[in-house]
């Protein structure tokens, strides 16, 4: 992103829009919402490579580090249920939250794409959701 | 400011250095103020990236966080309280007067004052702007254009404040694991209450302290204070 050719006032305007960037709410909306359907489709084969690929660097970090074996083995041991077709997906900047028929995902954008940061998430009042996996 | 004067100033040196001379207050505060928005630029990349970096997620280039709304929202909170500050001190002077202080006009004149003495219509001097001959809609629109255009930057600041603030604010709580807000929601948020009053208190505090304290302090040459041998009482004389 560094170097585009983007003035502040045209960002400005994209930022009511609520994303912190030159790309298109909806494109941003798309990629987000093609990242959270990868990771179902992933979960739903029991594919944990591809799963694990799709998780943030971070989010890997944690969940290797509390189950203590590599990402691949801690997600087959926890077995996360597939939260199903994404409903909504919100996106402000380089975060957002993809709500699910079941569950809910948020995602950052790294250099690689939008990753998940937390899934196997269940919103409480007041505070924030609470997270199965999720980063430290 | 309150002196009324059909004088022009006189004809300025040529060249770089009478422009310079001519335009050196503009030119001070333009400069300064480029210099400090990139200061604050340069000192929120490298707090939102500590942000992130706290988080455990991508950091971003210093051409990307230009194009933030959390670098917008800070930057529009602070315009749309310094507007208001000019659009309530305009206005208000009109009205409200304060003896003793050069910031007013002296006691006997509150008020929009007479065609005579704002030199409009008929009083009008031949070094007039045009809009102060006319009549109508025009002149009645050009006596109150400071005001319309200090008050028009302050609401679409503030509106500006708003989008970006909710914007910035939402990314914030994603990261935090939380659901965002709607625009709505978020006008009546702590976060966007807090960023708004606390800019207004300063605003008002400046303006306060100005008005009351150049009643009894000066500064010889400047003509934001009364001459240095002015009478604590005299009202609306400027150095």
């Amino acid at each position: 992103m560094a170097g585009r050719a983007c003035g502040v006032a045209v960002c400005l305007l994209l930022a009511v829009g609520g994303v912190g960037g030159c790309a298109t709410p909806a494109e941003r909306r798309d990629d987000v919402r093609d990242a959270a359907a990868a990771f179902q489709a992933a979960l739903g084969a029991e594919a944990y490579d591809r799963v694990c690929a799709v998780l943030a660097p971070g989010t890997v970090e944690e969940l290797e580090g509390s189950a203590g074996s590599p990402c691949e083995e801690a997600l087959r041991a926890q077995s996360p249920v597939p939260g199903g077709a994404v409903r909504r997906t919100d996106v402000y900047g380089n975060q957002a939250r993809a709500v699910l028929s079941t569950d809910t995902l948020f995602l950052s954008r790294f250099a690689s794409g939008w990753k998940v940061v937390a899934a196997d998430c269940e919103p409480r009042p007041q505070e924030p959701y609470e997270c199965r996996i999720k980063g430290g | 400011m309150t002196e009324h004067s059909s004088r022009t100033t006189p004809p300025s040196h040529r060249g770089l250095r009478g422009f310079l001379r001519d335009n050196g207050l503009g030119l001070f505060f333009t400069v300064s103020f480029l210099l400090a928005l990139f200061g604050q630029a340069i000192a929120g990349h490298a707090d939102f990236n500590n942000q992130l970096a706290t988080d455990g997620l991508q950091q971003i280039s210093f051409g990307e966080y230009l194009t933030t709304s959390d670098f917008a929202v800070d930057v529009s909170e602070n315009w749309q309280s310094e507007y208001l500050q000019f659009f309530l001190y305009v206005g208000v002077t009109v009205w409200l007067l304060q003896r003793g202080s050069p910031e007013s006009k002296e006691m006997h004149k509150g008020g929009t004052e007479s065609d005579e003495e704002q030199m409009v219509g008929p009083y009008a001097k031949d070094s007039s702007p045009k809009w102060a001959k006319a009549g109508g809609w025009r002149r009645a629109v050009y006596s109150n254009s400071l005001l319309l255009f200090m008050g028009t930057v302050f609401l679409l600041s503030w509106l500006v404040q708003s989008i970006t603030g909710v914007a910035a604010h939402n990314e914030q709580r994603l990261r935090q694991l939380q659901a965002p807000l709607s625009w709505a929601d978020y006008l009546g948020s702590a976060d966007f209450w807090n960023r708004t009053l606390q800019n207004w208190q300063s605003e008002l505090l400046a303006v306060a302290s100005m008005a009351v304290l150049s009643i009894y302090l000066r500064q010889r040459g400047s003509p934001e204070s009364k001459p240095v041998g002015a009478a604590h009482g005299a009202t609306g004389v400027e150095g």
